[in-house]
């Protein structure tokens, strides 16, 4: 009989009176530029293996895409936003909209979501400095639900019960199967750029007020911190990155409908991104997001009807198992780095 | 002499309850100004109003002549306040080091101040308190005189012209009193900064203290000299009750 035990720092397994030993030694898979290769690699690869691949490869790195500026807006606010698809939504629909009025391409639609996002980030930014703890988690929780009824209100203009189709497509390459493996990159390029600039952001002086306010506002106060000017520019820059991504699923996907992104289940599966990463590690989003997109992947082909029961209870046990998540068992060993994780006030 | 820190008709009202009822004084530059009262007398409010974390519902608080009333906590931050808190409220989530580095950024400015000078300062700051071989140690994992002197390292390291600590010996052993004392006294003498001294012990201020500042019930009862404060019948009615000279 083969036993398995995760300990702090390897994994034992033992056979009988035999035993091995495998140390989770980070000096090799911390290195960020190996995951890089890997990852750019990945799409070519499974463009000759297996096509499907790269579709879940391309819901994985929007995943963390998603994750990794909420990680931002959480620790930059000190306060856990449950409502991060409500810029999707207006990204989204911003590009969808303009697209499909105006016959305009992708490009040409980016510069509009972004704007929108900003001018909706800012309207909503006065959330940040007013409502603290369960208030500010209940008014994000609302404003996708009730952009959601909006958009069954007026279904003229959003079609809320069919979505919006017909918008001009990311790529166009004339064989689907290339169009694929060039999106494949393009969401892979966007993850590594969030990556990039949120970690930059974060390890930078801004990065280190942050992590303060997300622990202790009033005393980040009363040291000198302008708690209220970064809690407002964390909120618009990590919503407008967030808004980008629903600007990328409408020109992907040539459609765009708030009831597949608006609702309560795409927000639960981003939370868990962040979570089972390792509490807003950004690094730990990537892995977070590969980990679900994956795993439903495999679900969906081998669980088949029991899927959405099994899917969302194995990442309550994960939950429970690695409170740290995934990238906590890297920074048990490794706490000396300055890494801000958020901090949950009650 | 112009004071450094001038306190008028300050009030603060929770309601219909006067916290700080009328109460005025003057800092002035290089003294430690001791700050008593019993239980529930209003002290923490007034550093409360004076750090700008509670506004003043009536009142006016100048600093060096500047009106600093309407001022927000990290503006006086700017303007040389600091303060330490009568609970200690470190950083959970931040090592040492990079607790007193965040202090050391966004405290008063400093002209061309990079990421590594304001290490280089957080590291001076932490050796000064005698916490340089925990810089690593994360802020939860720190015992109670270390935070204490966490505390007052991050508000050092603001760069502060008149420093607020609040009850420095509560939760400490006498040893661990004794030496937290003689570092107030030392930051007070290297970096020439003013103390606005809160303590219970009456026995710490009457050493330390060069003028003290009595309260109860909100309003001001004595203010002179250690020996004259000690003396003052009000005050010692204030801490023993009416009856006192029956017993005395």
């Amino acid at each position: 009989m083969v036993e398995t035990e995760l300990k702090r720092d390897r994994i034992v397994i033992r056979l009988g009176t035999k035993k091995w030993e495998w140390v989770l030694e980070p000096r090799y898979w911390r290195n960020t530029l190996i995951w890089a290769v890997i990852l750019f690699l990945f799409p070519t690869a499974s463009y000759f293996v297996s096509p499907g691949l790269i579709n879940t490869m391309i819901s994985a790195n929007i995943y963390a895409a998603i994750a990794m500026p909420l990680a931002l807006l959480t620790i930059g606010t000190g306060r856990m936003n449950f409502g991060p698809q409500f810029y999707i939504g207006v990204g989204g629909y911003t590009a969808a909209l303009l697209s499909i009025s105006y016959g305009w391409g992708p490009l040409l639609t980016l510069p509009f979501a972004i704007l929108m996002c900003i001018v909706a980030a800012l309207i909503f930014s006065p959330l940040v400095l007013m409502a603290r703890g369960l208030y500010y988690v209940l008014l994000t929780l609302l404003l996708p639900l009730v952009f959601l009824e909006v958009t069954f209100i007026y279904p003229d203009i959003f079609k809320g019960d069919t979505g919006l189709f017909g918008i001009v497509p990311l790529l166009d390459t004339g064989n689907a199967k290339t169009n694929f493996l060039y999106i494949g990159y393009i969401s892979t390029a966007i993850m590594f750029a969030y990556l990039w600039i949120i970690n930059k952001v974060l390890k930078s002086r801004y990065g280190l007020l942050m992590a303060a306010i997300n622990d202790d506002e009033d005393v980040a106060h009363s040291i000198g911190i302008n708690i209220n000017k970064i809690k407002i520019i964390a909120f618009v820059c990590a919503c407008t990155m967030i808004g980008i991504i629903g600007w990328f699923y409408a020109h992907y996907f040539s459609s765009f409908a708030g009831i597949t992104y608006l609702p309560l289940t795409f927000m639960l599966k981003i939370l868990l991104v962040l979570m089972i990463g390792g509490r807003a590690q950004v690094f730990g989003c990537v892995v977070g997001g590969y980990f679900i997109a994956f795993l439903e992947m495999l679900m969906i082909r081998f669980m088949g009807p029991i899927q959405p029961v099994l899917f969302p209870i194995i990442l309550l046990i994960l939950l429970f198992v690695l409170p740290e998540g995934l990238f906590g068992l890297y920074r048990k060993r490794r706490y000396r780095e300055y890494l801000p994780t958020i901090h949950v006030r009650r | 002499m112009v004071p450094l820190l001038k306190v008028m008709n300050l009030v603060k009202r929770f309601g219909g309850i006067v916290a700080v009822n009328d109460v005025s004084f003057e800092i002035y530059k290089g003294e430690t100004l001791g700050f008593i009262g019993p239980n529930g007398a209003g002290k923490s409010t007034v550093v409360n109003c004076l750090t700008g974390y509670l506004p003043a519902s009536a009142g006016k608080v100048e600093m060096n002549g500047v009106d600093i009333s309407h001022m927000k906590p990290h503006e006086r931050a700017h303007m040389g306040l600091a303060r330490t808190y009568q609970i200690p409220r470190p950083f959970p989530e931040l090592t040492a080091l990079t607790s007193v580095l965040a202090s050391s950024i966004s405290g008063k400015k400093r002209i061309n101040q990079s990421f590594q000078d304001a290490m280089y300062d957080a590291t001076h700051y932490l050796e000064f308190v005698g916490l340089f071989s925990k810089r690593n140690i994360l802020a939860r994992d720190l015992t109670f005189y270390e935070l204490r002197m966490l505390e007052l390292a991050r508000a050092l390291a603001t760069t502060p012209q008149l420093i607020f600590i609040d009850e420095v010996m509560a939760g400490l052993n006498p040893g661990e009193a004794k030496s937290a004392i003689r570092m107030i006294r030392r930051a007070k003498e290297e970096f020439g900064i003013t103390v606005f001294w809160i303590e219970h012990v009456m026995a710490v201020l009457m050493e330390a203290a060069d003028r003290i500042v009595a309260i109860n019930y909100g309003a001001k009862l004595a203010e002179g000299t250690p020996d004259e404060v000690v003396n003052n019948d009000d005050v010692i009615e204030a801490y023993l009750g009416r009856g006192w000279r029956e017993y005395a």
